[in-house]
């Protein structure tokens, strides 16, 4: 039961409380970017998810059974980045193989992701933390969880700013970055929750 | 296969120059890091017990060292504690000096993640000085009828800093009667 | 085009914030103080500089086929230099700054500097274009630190600025502010184009 308590918990400060985009400031390129649209909002998030979860997985051996006993630390961000660099190839070879569909629809996204800074972000923060084995999984799936819900809140938003009228300097990216602030307000009312 | 061998050779190569590069960069700044990390503790420990010539630890406590403060006579001038508790956004430490009759001498905030313009006013010295001759039965904040002035808009790191020196001190108190038996033990052996 | 525009490029044409959109991360992350911001450019600027040197000087010994791999070699070799330097000489900074250090890696901005110039261009030109681009990049964070600091805690650089009536417009440090006055500047920029 505690165990269920604590998995709560993190799910709900991975998500609102220290939501990546929103209070830590990671992943903004692709919730700009990627936010236009809602189908393409969802497949982003859903890519990015899987390969953050992936990538928590990885990066979590990598240090505990590689650079811990070895002493090489220092070499983290360059493991880190090489780790997530060729899980992302080879999720994208795999899926291209097995999947057709799902291919067809995270494809694209993919390659965008290496550059994310929240997948590389969450791989450090779960060494900074020293998260347990499952606790660097489960966190990577909620910060991924976090990522997907505000940017298809986003992309939901900007669908109807489309339409709107608006002065002609503020279209595009200066109303989204405003419409991002307004959010990160409302996010604020989570921060302090602790359960 | 040729060519892959080649690719793989290629960047195998720059991973490696790399890697040596790091080492030797490394091998220079890990021991100004360590010394770093151990000043600022230092530093921290003869601000908040600036009577305290040499220090000997003691015991753990929020896994960093408990230490009694003596003077050129060896005569315990006071203790030294890490207080640790989770406030508004996440762990706020502070460094925690201690009288030998156990009432707080000084306390300097070493480490918080407060929300800046309102609990991060914690390091503010006015807010620390508040906590200096207080006891273990007065660590209370205003709110829940205690003397600690809370900071506007921050009740919750107020109360954080007062329950960590609050428990840190029930810590030291276990110690120090644990002390005492054992030095009036000797005594009585002496005798 | 001319040294002298190569340098310039950067600083209003194409910033690489305002105009390009690249890089917003660590620019709304730690623009919250004008002392972070000037940290964090100067960090950027050192692995810009050094990345473009490196990969224009590499450029032609690497297949095009690893060329992407290995460029991020590169890159997160200068940046764990930079992380482990400021770790030991300026603690109070690399503190500050924290994650957004290592996070230089996947800055867009220098892989695509790297992609788009010194993959392509000399040495002397690659440093030129490297000091350029970080040069703005940094007076972009400079700009939007010195707002937010000045409306947000009414000093400048941890001075006080402003008169002692003034009441510190708390949201421009905090996370929501960041986002808005990056908003307002875009919308600005925006304006002034046309």
């Amino acid at each position: 039961m505690e165990f269920v308590a604590k998995i709560f918990s993190m799910a709900i400060a991975a998500i609102f409380v220290q939501n990546f985009v929103l209070a830590r400031f990671l992943g903004l390129c692709p919730y700009i970017g990627v936010s236009k649209k809602l189908d393409s909002a969802l497949g982003m998030g859903m890519a990015v998810i899987f390969v953050m979860t992936m990538a928590s997985t990885f990066t979590w051996l990598i240090q505990t059974y590689l650079l811990v006993p070895f002493k090489i630390e220092f070499l983290q961000t360059i493991a880190f980045i090489l780790t997530i660099a060729s899980l992302v190839q080879l999720v994208e070879m795999v899926i291209q193989k097995t999947a057709p569909a799902l291919y067809k629809a995270l494809g694209v996204f993919l390659p965008l992701i290496t550059t994310n800074c929240a997948v590389l972000g969450v791989a450090i923060l779960n060494i900074n933390e020293k998260f347990s084995f499952i606790e660097a999984i489960l966190n990577g799936f909620f910060a991924g969880l976090g990522f997907t819900l505000v940017l298809l809140l986003m992309a939901g938003i900007r669908e109807k700013l489309d339409k709107a009228e608006l002065p002609k300097s503020m279209k595009g990216m200066p109303i989204a970055m405003i419409v991002a602030g307004c959010m990160a307000l409302a996010f604020f009312g989570f921060a302090g929750l602790k359960i | 296969m040729k060519y892959y061998l080649k690719l793989g050779f290629v960047l195998l190569i720059i991973t490696i120059i790399a890697s040596g590069v790091l080492a030797y960069i490394n091998s220079i700044t890990k021991p100004i890091i360590e010394k770093n990390q151990r000043k600022t503790k230092e530093e921290a420990r003869l601000e908040v017990l600036p009577s305290a010539v040499t220090f000997d630890s003691i015991s753990y406590f929020n896994d960093e060292v408990v230490y009694t403060g003596k003077n050129e006579k060896g005569e315990i001038v006071g203790y030294t504690f890490v207080a640790s508790l989770y406030g508004y956004s996440g762990d706020v430490k502070s460094m925690i000096g201690v009288t030998p009759e156990l009432a707080v001498n000084k306390i300097k905030i070493i480490e918080q993640k407060e929300t800046p313009g309102l609990g991060a006013n914690c390091q503010k010295q006015e807010f620390q000085k508040q906590f200096e001759n207080k006891i273990k039965s007065s660590m209370m904040v205003d709110k829940d009828g205690g003397e600690i002035i809370s900071i506007t808009g921050a009740t919750i790191t107020t109360r954080t800093i007062a329950n960590s020196i609050k428990t840190g001190l029930a810590m030291l108190e276990e110690i120090t009667s644990e002390l005492e038996e054992l030095t009036s033990d000797k005594e009585e052996k002496v005798k | 085009m001319t040294i002298f525009k190569e340098f310039t490029k950067g600083f209003v044409k194409e910033n690489p914030v305002f105009v390009m959109a690249l890089g917003l991360c660590p620019v709304l992350a730690v623009s919250s103080s004008v002392e972070n911001a000037i940290g964090m450019g100067a960090a950027a600027t050192f692995v810009l500089v050094f990345s473009n040197i490196f990969i224009s000087l590499i450029k032609n010994f690497i297949p095009n086929k690893i060329r992407i791999p290995s460029y991020i070699v590169v890159i997160a070799s200068f940046v764990t230099i930079v992380d482990m330097v400021m770790e030991a000489y300026v603690p109070a900074l690399h503190k500050n700054l924290g994650l957004f250090i290592p996070l230089i890696v996947v800055n867009c901005i220098i892989l695509g500097r790297a992609e788009a110039f010194a993959g392509k261009n000399n040495v002397i030109r690659s440093i030129v274009d490297g000091l350029g681009m970080g040069i703005g990049f940094t007076l972009a964070l400079i700009v939007i630190a010195i707002i937010r600091e000045i409306l947000g805690a009414g000093q400048l650089l941890g001075f006080d600025v402003l008169p002692e009536t003034y009441k510190p417009m708390l949201i421009a440090i905090l996370a929501p502010g960041a986002f808005i006055v990056m908003g307002l500047l875009m919308g600005l920029m925006n304006m002034k184009k046309k």
